[in-house]
């Protein structure tokens, strides 16, 4: 009761105190007791009543332990794998992204978008999927809902990698675009990667903990041995690269994680990431809880009427699209449909693991939210917003922004440029840059003061980056796996996955598909986050109902209709939003939200003659990229719809009883583990 | 204080065991242990063998997320 209390009072500070600053504590306070509350109170009802949990069910680990794919795991040990696998940079870039609109609406959504939705969508699609000897979420569209929804589901997937990948590689471009030291820091990644996979293949083959620590020591290294590389003239210009060749550096880099063995790159890349992310994020934690840094940015900002310089939207529904992950992503479905079912010890652990991971995650993002906030916020919308809407030059950017009631000049942003080490801090947008700011200056007031504020800063954008690059090359992979099997269904030995012509020709398909969606967004003069950021919420909300559908199925043949709000409300919540969102996206009279206004405002410039001659054939590539986002949007709604269809179906014949609903869980076995058994090896205490 | 200390190295002590297991560090051994329980006839991987073949099935489904 006292912690409900606290989390009150804590959250009624935040939204109704109006003084110049609030002490970002008072963040930490609201989330963690909101967090408590929901954890011992709403989980635990979706376990006891709405899954009934049962601890006397063998679950697949024990049923099929191979010692490989099916192992049983203690809880914290899988929980450590099952958050390393769900946080990716989406809870970070999400709320830095919706800062725009003020803490207020993006800080409330994490919350109780979590304890609501997400949460509730990871813990209950993980208990289906250990029933079902864990089974991706495509497989139980396919058996619970119909076929057409499986294969519509295993579309959908690939869709939103598609344009995932693109847009994440997006916000590494924009990091390291004319920024030496941060290039070169990125760059060294990749042989320390190699020095690594070599070691562990062929060296002391498996010994992951020895070989990672090794590299993070020279990942650590590089971060300081980049200021030498800023520093030298020479070095410097073979470093500074613009967005375009970043973009192509990245394609190929992609493409080459992709095709070559996984043990050589890949593998020794994702395990660096994981212990620099899970690094980063405990340090930022303890900044936050040391520094206790004030927040700067209104609660609310005049944006929320949709003028917004970073994206174009009004509150509803871009806040929603734009936090995304941070509150609920359905790639999390994925997850908790792939390993983490295979590996669960006893049916119980789901809610810690599925329940507990995702708000830890959803932490992640209050607290990038009160990094992004916790700067000047005419410096935050100085790094986000693209020239086309500040102003070319720095002093009419800064006018422009000082306009807008956030108080800017030109010399504080060279000022801070300087202080972190890169020559420009204008024109960012992405997320990343800023991000890293905040936590540049939260690290420093901890340890070093202004002395260390550019190595901190190029270790957050380190930080970023490299977990970004994991989620591109791992998702490159996977990405490639799917076209593969796709293709395999049209010509046979296309989907042999060892066959060399099929690796190749299937990895530059799904490079070929990601990199254009990145080239358009480094060309595209409103800075390519203002459009493909909102399509990336839009297709992972919807990947996000589409799980919440499968769950609704799955609770009705499980004759649990009492309680089927659980899922059907958070589920009508995203149709709505991600159907408000596509048809603004696509229909939007204002040529900043709407493709399709945007790209007849382009060719009406073309038809009046308006645009030089120089420019025509760019301006006709925008045309299309904006035709083409408006096709992209359209299809996944409709893919969407499709499926929302089948399933209504489905539930008026469960409902109506015309027919005994056939649930596809595995047959029941009686578990053989004593009662205490915890999955930790022998020979413990 | 004797049990306190005692307390400390169990933790330490499955700490380090948690993280052994959350990086992978001991995948190798728990599937020697695991083929031991089952009685398999088949041969065991060599170390290198399973670090190999384990990584090709983990990275060929979804793994990381955004």
């Amino acid at each position: 009761m006292s912690v409900a209390l606290l989390g009150g009072a804590a959250l009624a500070k935040i939204a109704f105190d109006r003084g110049e600053s609030l002490n970002a504590i008072w963040f930490v306070i609201a989330a963690v007791c909101c967090y408590l509350v929901a954890y011992r109170l709403y989980s635990a009802f979706l376990a006891a009543r709405l899954l009934a949990l049962d601890d006397t069910r063998a679950t697949p680990s024990e049923r099929n332990d191979d010692g490989r794919d099916f192992v049983p795991t203690s809880k914290w040990v899988l929980f450590g794998h099952h958050f390393a696998a769900i946080a990716g940079p989406g809870p970070l870039v999400g709320p830095t992204l919706a800062a725009q609109f003020g803490y207020l609406p993006g800080t409330l959504w994490l919350i109780a978008g979590a304890a609501f939705a997400g949460c509730v969508q990871d813990f209950i699609i993980l208990f289906c999927s250990i029933r079902r000897d864990g089974k991706s979420i495509g497989q139980m569209a396919r058996e619970e809902v119909s076929k057409r929804g499986g294969f519509i589901a295993q579309l959908a997937v690939l869709a939103i990698m598609v344009i995932l990948l693109g847009v994440v590689a997006l916000v590494v471009v924009n990091a390291l675009k004319s920024s030496p030291w941060a290039t070169f820091t990125l760059a060294m990644t990749i042989p320390i990667a190699l020095l690594v996979g070599v070691y562990l293949r062929f060296v002391r083959p498996g010994r992951v903990l020895e070989a990672s620590l090794m590299g993070v020591g020279l990942i650590l290294f590089v971060v300081v041995a980049g200021q030498w590389v800023a520093d030298s003239p020479s070095w410097a210009r073979v470093f500074t690269l613009g967005g375009v060749p970043l973009a192509f550096a990245i394609i190929v880099y992609a493409f080459a994680a992709s095709a070559l063995p996984v043990w050589l790159l890949l593998a020794p890349r994702d395990y660096l990431s994981a212990f620099i992310k899970a690094g980063a994020i405990f340090a930022l934690a303890a900044g936050i809880l040391f520094v206790r840094p004030h927040v700067l940015m209104p609660p609310l900002t005049r944006f929320i009427d949709g003028s917004g310089p970073v994206f174009a939207g009004k509150i509803f529904p871009f806040c929603f699209i734009t936090i995304a992950c941070g509150a609920i992503s359905g790639f999390h479905s994925l997850i908790s449909s792939g390993t983490t079912p295979k590996m669960i010890l006893r049916e119980s652990h789901a809610r810690f693991i599925g329940y507990g991971a995702m708000l830890l995650e959803s932490f992640v993002g209050v607290m990038a939210m009160v990094a992004a906030c916790a700067m000047t916020p005419g410096v935050y919308f100085a790094i986000n917003s693209p020239p086309s809407i500040v102003g070319a030059t720095p002093d009419a950017a800064a006018a422009t922004i000082s306009g807008w009631g956030f108080p800017l000049t030109a010399q504080t942003m060279t000022g801070l440029a300087h202080a972190v080490g890169e020559q420009t801090l204008w024109n960012r947008a992405g997320g990343a840059p800023s991000l890293a700011v905040g936590m540049a200056q939260i690290f420093s007031n901890t340890i070093g003061g202004e002395r260390l504020l550019s190595i901190w800063y190029h270790f957050a954008i380190m930080f970023e980056a490299l977990f970004i690059l994991t989620v591109l090359d791992a998702g490159t992979r996977v990405g490639r796996f799917m076209v593969q099997e796709l293709g395999g269904r049209v010509w046979k030995p296309f989907g042999r996955t060892g066959w060399m012509p099929s690796v190749i020709l299937s990895s530059a398909i799904i490079v070929g598909m990601w990199g254009y969606f990145l080239y358009q967004g480094v060309v595209d003069p409103l800075g390519g986050i203002n459009s493909l950021w909102p399509l990336f919420g839009i297709s992972n909300q919807l990947l996000a109902a589409v799980a919440l559908v499968v769950a609704t199925t799955i609770l009705l043949k499980m004759g649990r209709t009492r309680w089927i709000w659980v899922t059907l409300l958070p589920m009508a919540w995203l149709v709505i939003i991600t159907m408000t969102a596509s048809y603004q996206k696509i229909f939007d009279a204002n040529p900043r939200i709407g493709f399709l206004a945007y790209a007849n405002a382009l060719a009406a410039q073309m038809a009046a003659g308006k645009i030089p001659a120089a420019k025509l054939v760019d301006t006709q590539r925008l045309i299309f990229n904006q035709r083409l986002d408006a096709a992209v949007t359209a299809v996944l709604a409709l893919m969407v719809i499709v499926l929302i269809v089948e399933a209504l179906v489905q539930w008026y014949v469960i409902l109506s009883s015309r027919r005994a609903s056939a649930l596809h869980e595995s047959p029941y076995v009686q578990t053989q583990w004593a009662e205490g058994y915890s999955g930790i090896a022998q020979g413990d205490d | 204080m004797e049990r306190a200390a005692r307390n400390v190295r169990r933790f330490a002590r499955r700490f380090w065991r948690g993280l052994r297991e959350w990086c992978g560090d001991a995948a190798y051994e728990r599937y020697l242990r695991s083929l031991a329980s089952r009685r398999c006839e088949t041969r065991a991987l060599t170390a290198e063998e399973f670090y190999v073949e384990q990584l090709t099935r983990r990275y060929s489904r979804p793994n990381r997320c955004c």
